[in-house]
């Protein structure tokens, strides 16, 4: 699976909105930013729910966040 | 409790006083296409409050576990950047779980502990399937005590246990606020307990925000204290399954590990996030309940089921990639992660979420997870009778070779400006190899991938207020 990463940074590359100011939006452009949507976590809840469930169904945890589940799950 | 935390308490609680009262010189923003409801007076930099509550229930496959996880949050946020972190959870899991042995052609029989030692409760066919049955005492044990539950599962299938079922509730707290130059410095405390297992979380984090607030560096660190106190003691592992209970009664088990954390704003509509985690596992890791089989080499009968066992070490490594793009109606979130681990344990993950607002109150999000796992070192589908014993062995599934897929959609309506509700539905599918190279005899015959498939259902609500 080695491809993947190259393939997605490919993508990523090629698309349009992302070479507007790049790497220096000025704080008068933040207004994107604010959206809740926008922010890295927006919906804990959810995240933590679809981790718990991987973390008892699977062997890798963590990555996201912390590895382990704080319980018995698995 | 420490003065100097009795004070910062107390801080807050007067900024949330003064939070109360309506804010003057509320922002003014013009939004694009589909710009969701917002308050311009929630969120950094306002004295507000957040609850969330959800309910999540998951249901597997083929009659086996199902789940009900009712979760409550509270966080109280200053408008200095102080923020106060409160939450409940609990659950009630049920079902029929694998408990690692092989299938058979012929029907096989499991013997595990009945209640507690000098119970005298009966288990009957209508209470999972098993049937109780009188032991050899053992010295010094009344021979009224010397029970024991036996289940019978069919020829040609997957043995599970019918008797799974166990509560959780736990409990957590956090707190966070900036320190001098520091950005943002907080801690988080968590219990959880279930039957048979306790867990004691603790993480403290530091995060730096510079480069006109574009760049966000941050370190977090998490130690946790686990211990397990199954139903009918600790097995040895390797060793014949029986009925008798078991010594020692418990096991712990300690974990340490960091996250270390880059936030850059690419450009005005694109974020990356970019962690690499570290953890470090050290103590009892084995599952007491499962079983793994030993057969017969000629005809790959079971003869014998054996308790797992797997290593007391495990350091685990992850990086994991995010990027979120916003297209103006709709937002892309692409994340990426690949893990390994001193177990043999390699993974890859890439997850997509499309988010595309209908409306400025109502949107859907689309999404797919895509996971593929290569096994544990001391992964094996079975044992063979008069071979050389590993000093590790484990049939559980979820340390085996398997591809993972989970798709799903989220639907999100805000009620008012202040909150939202959101349902999300998905489905998980786990593929491995139903006949591997190294079945033989009747397992050549048997399905031995005991993955799961989960229909996952997700309702939430976030409600902003003063």
């Amino acid at each position: 699976m080695k491809w993947i990463l190259p393939i997605l940074a490919l993508a990523l590359s090629a698309c349009a909105p992302l070479k507007d100011n790049f790497l220096g939006p000025q704080p008068y452009e933040k207004d994107l930013m604010a959206r809740k949507e926008m922010q890295v976590d927006a919906y804990p809840f959810l995240t933590q729910a679809e981790e718990h469930i991987y973390f008892s169904k699977e062997a890798s945890s963590g990555g996201r966040g912390f590895a382990g589940g704080g319980c018995g799950c698995n | 409790m420490s003065v100097s935390f009795r004070e910062s308490l107390a801080r807050i609680s007067v900024s949330l006083l003064a939070g109360a009262l309506p804010a003057a010189g509320a922002r003014a923003q013009s939004y694009g296409y589909g710009e969701p409801l917002r308050n311009d007076n929630f969120g950094p930099g306002f004295n507000y409050s957040q609850i969330d509550a959800a309910l999540l229930v998951y249901q597997e496959g083929g009659g086996r576990v199902m789940a009900i996880e009712p979760t409550l949050d509270l966080s109280v946020h200053a408008a200095d950047g102080r923020a106060l972190t409160l939450s409940a959870a609990a659950d009630a899991v049920s079902g029929a779980t694998p408990n690692g042995a092989v299938p058979s052609d012929k029907p096989q029989n499991f013997v595990t502990p009945l209640k507690a030692a000098g119970s005298s409760t009966t288990v009957t066919s209508a209470s999972g399937g098993s049937t109780v049955i009188q032991l050899p005492p053992t010295p010094g044990q009344a021979a009224t005590a010397a029970l024991g539950r036996q289940y019978t599962v069919a020829a040609n299938t997957l043995p599970v246990d019918k008797g799974f079922h166990d509560h959780r509730a736990a409990l957590g707290g956090g707190w966070t606020q900036p320190v001098g130059g520091i950005t943002d410095m907080g801690f988080t405390l968590g219990y959880s307990r279930e039957t048979d297992y306790q867990a004691i979380t603790t993480s403290g984090h530091v995060d730096q925000t510079f480069n006109a607030g574009n760049t966000n560096v941050s370190l977090a660190l998490n130690g946790e204290f686990d211990s397990s106190f199954p139903f009918g003691g600790i097995p040895a592992p390797l060793t014949p399954m029986n009925a008798q209970f078991k010594t020692p009664t418990s096991r712990n088990k300690t974990q340490a590990g960091f996250v270390l954390g880059l936030t850059e704003v690419m450009t005005r509509r694109w974020l990356l996030s970019l962690n690499y985690a570290f953890d470090n596992q050290s103590g009892y890791q084995s599952d007491p309940y499962r079983i793994i089989s030993l057969v017969d080499p000629l005809n790959g009968e079971p003869v014998q089921s054996l308790y797992e066992g797997r290593p007391t070490k495990r350091t685990s490594q992850s990086i994991y990639w995010d990027n979120k793009i916003d297209w103006g109606p709709a937002v892309t979130d692409l994340s990426a992660r690949y893990y390994t681990d001193s177990w043999g344990v390699r993974s890859s993950t890439v997850e997509l979420d499309q988010r595309i607002n209908l409306t400025p109150s109502i949107y859907i999000e689309p999404s797919v997870r895509w996971y593929d796992q290569k096994a544990a070192s001391f992964f094996r589908y079975f044992l063979v009778q008069g071979q050389p014993m590993p000093a590790y062995a484990s049939s559980d599934m979820r340390l085996g070779s398997f591809h993972a897929l989970t798709y799903g959609a989220k639907f999100g309506l805000s009620l008012s400006k202040r909150s939202e509700i959101y349902l999300k539905a998905e489905y998980y599918h786990q593929g491995g190899a139903a006949h591997p190279a190294v079945a033989f005899g009747q397992l050549r015959q048997q399905d031995l991938f005991a993955g799961t498939n989960a229909a996952i259902a997700f309702i939430g609500y976030s409600w902003d207020f003063h």
